[in-house]
Parts: C-alpha cells; structure tokens; sequence
C-alpha cells in the first residue's frame, strides 16, 4: 500500500529513506516526490514514447531500491536519483540503438530565458527558436547532456559534477565549449537564410 | 495502476531487498585499502629508482660517450620503473571508484598521487629501506640483475678507463686490486685523486677512473668509494688523501 501525499510531504528525504528500509511502502514517497520530473528527463533526454519512459522509470526506481544503502548524504539525494536515470536510460539506449545517444528535445519544451541570455540571441521568432533547437540537436552529446541539465533541469555545476560523475571544472569546460558551439551555429544558419 | 503503487507491488512482488550496507562499506573499504597498497608499491619502487641515481654516479662517468638517462636505464632494472607505474596507475583507478573519486581532475590526481609516493619514496630511501629491499628482491630467486651487480658490469671497462675491485694491498705508489671478476691488478696511484673518505686499507672496495696500461697494470687518476663519490670535487692526490 502506497502512502497519501500528504503523509509523504512531511518526510523530509532523509526520513524517507530512513524509514523505506524499515517498511518498503515509504520507497513510493520518493517516486511521488521525484518520479514526475525525472520522467520528464527521460523524454527530454530520449526518444522514447511515454509508456516506455515509464518503463526506464520502473527499472530504475527498482535499481535505486537496490542500491539504496550505497547512497550517502553527502551527496544531495536529488543528483544520486538523476545519475541513477541517466545511466539507465544511456545504457538502455545503446542497448537497443547502439552506440550513437540522440538526445531530443520535449515538442512542450520551451527555451529557457537563462539559455537566450548566455547566448545573447535575442531573437524569439517561432524560426530562430527552431534553429536554437537544431543547434542544441547538433552538439556531440557530452556537451548536450551539460547543456540539458543547466538550461532545461536547472542544475548548479555542482549537481552536474555529481549527475554525470566528472569535476566541476569539466562541467564548466564543457558549457563554454557547448555554448561556443551553439552560438556559432545559430549565425552561421542565419546568414544562409538571409 | 498508480505508478509508484505498481513500483511497490514489483519490489514485493519480487522480493526485492536492498543490497547490504556492509557491501558498500566492504567494497569502500577494499578500494582504499587498494589504494595504500598501490601508494605503497609505488613509493618503494620510488625509493630504489633515487638509490639508483645515488648508485649510477653520474658526475664520474660523464666522460664516457653514454648520456644520463642510458646510464640510469643501465644501472635501474626496469622492474622498478614497472612498478611505479603499475602503482601509480592502480592508485589513480582505485580513488577515482571511491564515493567521490569524480570531483577530483585526473591531473589533481595523478599530481597528487606522484607527490605521495616521491614524498614516501624518500622517506624509505632515507631510511635505507631501498637496499634492503633490492637486497630481498635478489633473493627471490627471479631472473633479476641487481642495481650492484650492474654497477659492477659498468665500472668494469678498464678499457674505457673504468675499474673497480677490492683493495688487497697498498704500497707507496701503487695498490693492488682484485676486480670483481677474480682478476688480478697493479694500479699506480702516484698522481690520482683519492676522495678523502677513503682509508686505502685492504678490504675496501674501490672504483677507480684511469687508463689501462696493459693487462694488468692500470693508471688511476680518481680512486673513489664503491659506495658513492666520496667527495664532490676531483683535485690532485694529498689535497684529498691525508
């Protein structure tokens, strides 16, 4: 038996976890807190249709049950989750795609003003917006996994580091380069159209 | 379905429990312990690799036609520098598995690991755990040449004006010298350099820089301790040999 939100509400994550490892049922606070957003990175990060990110999902919730006393408090529970998923759903995608990950971006998916600010791209035409989404498209994709998790998950370059298990300084690296990238295909396809 | 409810009713369902916590805490425990034992192996392959340039007296045999890195490749066996490496990279792969091994750059890393095992290393080598340790390594019984058993095979080219031995007996002008072969040699020692450390009493091992006169007879124009230089600077003979 699954418990009421409001019950889960008053957990802080700690005490989920704490208590999940006494009585299994508490294990479901932790997908209500957090399953809703990290199904959406699954769909962000994937092409994989809604029944199967849910799938991923499952597995992966399962995975974290597993693992569940390898997690320390020094890392926050949120970025443990988030590499859990990320491995998971790379794994599961070079599994049945080999070895080439094509991140795509949700259709519901709007660009972050935060993005059009560090690129300086001011124009919001449903056009530049499609050919922002292409640049994005077009990143090898270790700098599309950093790209993702700053502008569209909202991450610090701490919880970055600890998602994709490299150093901060990396992180930040990789963003430069990513939005380097982007920035120089967004003027290189808006001079062929003019 | 609920989502989460159908989570719970799989973990049941399956019996599913957590992986212990002793797990992780054997698994952390292991990779640290790997980690000394790689920090240790490097640091005292570190320490024979100084004994070695201490050994390979790079200053006295600068004359010869050999550069500084041939004659270190000649005299350290390439097990040590093998070792380090294995070491280095064992310590490297270990901490980058601990819990937070990702935070830190693989140079950090590699910078960090180098430093504790040069800064080990010479500890051991201070310590003279560097000859104990060739000194057991030797008596393993593998088919390996000690850094000594080299440094005899290079200090002895009396051809190329090298030799070394042991002193049998010293007269006014001249010694005569058993070469670690066996071989019998009569050195004049009337205009050499002897390194002030030395006492020239039978027994002692000698290496000697000169020009072979014939078999047998040799010229010394250095006459130095087997076990190092025995002075920095080179002069004639009586400023050194009182």
């Amino acid at each position: 038996m699954i418990l009421s939100g409001t019950q889960c509400a008053e957990l802080s994550d700690a005490e989920i976890i704490r208590k999940s490892l006494e009585q299994v049922d508490y294990f479901s606070c932790l997908y209500q807190r957090y399953g809703p957003r990290l199904l959406q990175y699954i769909r962000r990060i994937s092409s994989y249709s809604e029944e199967a990110a849910e799938d991923l999902l499952q597995d992966a919730f399962i995975k974290i049950w597993k693992n569940l006393n390898a997690y320390q408090p020094s890392l926050k529970l949120s970025s443990w989750l988030y590499r859990i998923v990320h491995n998971q759903v790379i794994s599961s995608w070079r599994k049945e795609h080999g070895q080439q990950i094509s991140f795509a971006l949700n259709d519901r998916d709007q660009f972050p003003d935060t993005l059009t600010e560090d690129l300086q791209y001011d124009d919001s035409g449903e056009e530049q917006m499609e050919r922002l989404q292409q640049a994005i498209g077009d990143l090898p994709d270790k700098y599309k996994e950093v790209v993702l998790l700053k502008y569209f998950e909202d991450m610090n370059y701490e919880e970055i580091s600890d998602i994709l298990k490299i150093p901060e300084g990396t992180v930040a690296t990789r963003l430069n380069r990513a939005r380097q990238m982007m920035a120089k295909y967004c003027k290189k396809s808006s001079t062929k159209i003019r | 379905m609920d989502p989460a409810d159908k989570m719970i009713q799989s973990i049941k369902k399956q019996q599913l429990r957590p992986t212990s916590r002793w797990y992780y805490r054997l698994r952390e425990w292991v990779i640290w312990s790997l980690f000394a034992i790689s920090i240790v192996f490097g640091a005292m392959a570190f320490s024979v690799i100084l004994y070695a340039i201490q050994q390979a007296d790079f200053n006295l045999v600068k004359h010869i036609s050999h550069s500084n890195l041939e004659l270190l490749l000649a005299i350290l066996p390439f097990i040590w520098i093998a070792m380090m490496i294995v070491g280095l990279v064992l310590a490297l792969i270990s901490l980058k598995n601990t819990w937070r091994g990702y935070k830190i750059s693989p140079l950090r890393l590699i910078s960090a690991n180098l430093a504790i095992s040069v800064l080990l290393g010479i500890v051991v080598f201070i310590g003279g755990g560097a000859t104990r340790l060739e000194a057991a390594f030797n008596r393993t019984g593998f088919d390996y040449t000690s850094i000594q058993e080299r440094k005899q095979m290079i200090w002895s080219h009396p051809e190329e004006g090298m030799l070394s031995g042991k002193i049998e007996a010293v007269n006014d002008d001249e010694l005569t010298l058993s070469d670690f072969g066996g071989n019998k040699w009569t050195v004049d020692i009337k205009d050499a350099f002897i390194a002030p450390i030395l006492a020239l009493d039978p027994g002692e091992n000698i290496k000697l820089i000169g020009v072979q006169k014939s078999t047998g007879i040799f010229h010394a124009d250095e006459i130095r301790p087997w076990g190092g230089p025995g002075s920095p600077s080179a002069g004639p003979r009586g400023k050194g040999h009182q």
